[in-house]
């Protein structure tokens, strides 16, 4: 597949198989085009005039997004993402987790409460906030903001989770917190997440695709990958001397 | 040895002039400003002092009910012998010059001086709720489109361009524009289309003619909000584009189409900065005359929008009828012209003898202009405050 800003190629070649229900992990020094090939996967990169994709075309459940008869709204429903910035809206925790469900048409309270208390659970936040479900996103700490995002992208069931570097404006705690729940989310969700420290790469993916000027070096399962990578580019990244 | 003190100081001053235009400089700015200062509390001042005594009295109620509460009339001044006056309406003139028989000296009548000014204050009212509603409105709807749904590009620069220019046509020129669209062209719906009628379009049951809704609150109100919108545009777009953007991503990524994106989690958070542009618009409409005087404003009216003269109903007629007569009343504070404060006061300054009756009027109606655009303005600034406070982010 190929991609375009306008005249600039931002993405060349890329070839990935992104395995069921694993964490897939994006590595690359910046500009690489990361965060493109995963805001590829959910079309957003439709918002920014002039981007498009140029050859080859991107397949989730075996279905060319860029069909026409794709539905931008489903297709986004059930490929969620998590931004770099927590951003929750300024309203309450839980209208926040309820948001993805009611612009898809739900009012059931029951079906919603059920639904807000179960990406709660999952994105951990459960114990620490179930007395506050009315309270402001705001006033959250940033991890907690982080994880909140999390669960109103899982609250709309999603079968691909895309993370762009979620972790990159947290602080060490926050991280793990947010790194141990990749792990138990990969079991319900595909998951791929950007990410520019390596060590999370090794410590929450499966699997790990290195980019490098809008190609994929290489991509093979993490521990491979960090072990013994077959690319001398892999090689000397990982080694930090170019970054 | 010499101590610290002795030696020359190396911060020294420079008097060779740069010191001394600093100071001229500062002390001309500083006397600009103050210049505007002052002028502007002069006004106000003066505004206060000579309307105040009209508005307000010392004893109970406070404030001089028959001012707010009596449409505008003829004031009539009636002397006796021994320089005595007695003010009065058109009604009580004769009985007092039958009362003062022999002693009755001189009678003075002064157009539009006596009553009150009930008839402008509702009309202005009328005008602002009216374009206000029609240029939020619009403007909002134009200012989401530019700023959500527009592509960047020549056309939209030139559409911006389009707005400011907007701004700084003269007032005059909008009074004329709304003259010619919505006093002599806009559609009404008529069984028998006038013969001034532009186009009328038979509709089987009724007309549609583009006949004009002829002088009224409706073609002001519309003519106002076209004044106003490019400011409540500019504004709006402004308010618009301080939301995040993460939170049109967010929304996006989870599945909103753009329209749930703005109403959900646009339009919320822009609200409060909308109804603070809305503020100036007020303001803009309440005192705007020239737009107007073509349009809706009549200098003399004795009788309230809502008082539409209908011929009687017979005894026996049906509730359906009264109801019928209730409701084009009620309608009339659209389709009817009315009084408006601006022109109110321009009337009483520039189309009658001046002398201390008419200057008494003019200040009341400038005073209770300037209280009613103040209270309108607070208002809608309490609506922001109330609003900042559940949407922040």
């Amino acid at each position: 597949m190929d991609f375009c800003y306008g005249a600039s190629r931002a993405l060349e070649d890329i070839s990935l198989d992104v395995p069921y229900h694993r964490v897939t992990a994006l590595i690359g020094p910046s500009g690489c085009g990361k965060s493109t090939l995963l805001r590829c996967i959910n079309r957003m990169n439709d918002r920014v005039p002039g981007a498009r994709v140029t050859r080859g075309q991107v397949r989730v459940k075996g279905k060319n997004i860029h069909d026409a008869d794709v539905d931008l709204t489903q297709l986004r429903k059930q490929v969620g993402m998590v931004f770099q910035k927590s951003n929750p809206f300024a309203k309450s925790i839980y209208d926040n987790v309820a948001y993805g469900l009611r612009i898809h048409g739900e009012k059931n309270k029951a079906v919603l409460d059920e639904a807000v208390e179960r990406a709660l659970r999952h994105s951990a936040l459960w114990d620490e906030l179930k007395d506050r479900l009315g309270a402001s996103a705001l006033a959250l700490s940033g991890g907690q903001q982080q994880r909140l995002c999390i669960a109103r992208a899982i609250a709309t069931l999603p079968d691909v989770l895309l993370m762009d570097e979620p972790c990159s404006a947290l602080d060490p705690i926050s991280t793990l917190k947010i790194e141990e729940l990749m792990s138990q989310l990969a079991r319900e969700f595909t998951v791929i997440i950007v990410t520019h420290n390596m060590q999370q790469a090794v410590r929450v993916s499966d699997f790990t695709a290195f980019l490098h000027l809008g190609k994929i070096i290489e991509f093979g399962p993490t521990e491979d990958i960090f072990t013994n990578p077959r690319e001398k580019l892999t090689e000397d990244y990982l080694r930090g001397i170019f970054s | 040895m010499k101590s610290k003190t002795d030696h020359a100081n190396p911060f020294a001053g420079d008097s060779t002039g740069i010191q001394k235009r600093e100071t001229a400089a500062r002390w001309a700015l500083r006397a600009g400003s103050y210049l505007v200062v002052l002028t502007t509390a002069a006004i106000m001042l003066h505004i206060f002092v000579k309307g105040a005594p009209v508005v307000f009295r010392s004893e109970w109620p406070f404030v001089n009910t028959q001012f707010l509460t009596e449409l505008p009339s003829q004031l009539h001044v009636i002397e006796d012998k021994q320089g005595r006056r007695y003010e009065t309406g058109v009604n009580g003139a004769d009985a007092i010059k039958k009362e003062l028989g022999e002693n009755y000296r001189s009678e003075k009548t002064i157009a539009y001086s006596g009553g009150g000014i009930l008839g402008p204050i509702v009309g202005t009212a009328l005008l602002v709720i009216v374009s206000v509603s029609v240029a939020l409105f619009l403007g909002v709807a134009c200012a989401i489109y530019l700023s959500e749904y527009a592509k960047h590009g020549k056309f939209l620069e030139l559409i911006r361009l389009a707005i400011l220019n907007l701004a700084g046509v003269p007032s005059v020129v909008f009074g004329l524009f709304g003259l010619g669209a919505f006093v002599l062209t806009a559609p009404v719906f008529v069984d028998v289309p006038a013969d001034r009628s532009v186009l009328a379009i038979p509709l089987g049951f009724t007309t549609l003619s583009f006949e004009g809704w002829d002088t009224c609150v409706l073609s002001g109100g519309f003519t106002l909000a076209f004044v106003i919108l490019p400011v409540i545009i500019t504004a709006s777009e402004q308010c618009l584009q301080a939301v995040p953007q993460g939170f049109r991503e967010t929304s996006m990524a989870l599945g909103a189409t753009r329209w749930q994106t703005i109403r959900y989690s646009v339009l919320p958070f822009a609200t409060p900065g909308i109804l603070t542009s809305s503020i100036l618009g007020i303001a803009r409409a309440a005192g705007e005359t020239a737009p107007i005087m073509f349009t809706a404003a009549l200098a003399f009216k004795d009788k309230l929008p809502w008082q539409k003269d209908l011929p009687p109903l017979p005894a026996d007629a049906s509730v359906f009828a009264q109801w019928e007569q209730s409701l084009q009343r009620f309608l009339g504070i659209f389709t009817e012209s009315v009084q408006a404060l601006p022109y109110h006061i321009y009337t009483l300054a520039a189309k009658i003898p001046q002398n201390e009756y008419s200057e008494r009027a003019q200040y009341g109606s400038v005073f209770v202009f300037l209280v009613l655009v103040a209270a309108l303005a607070t208002v809608s600034i309490w609506m922001r405050i109330h609003l900042r406070k559940k949407y922040r982010w």
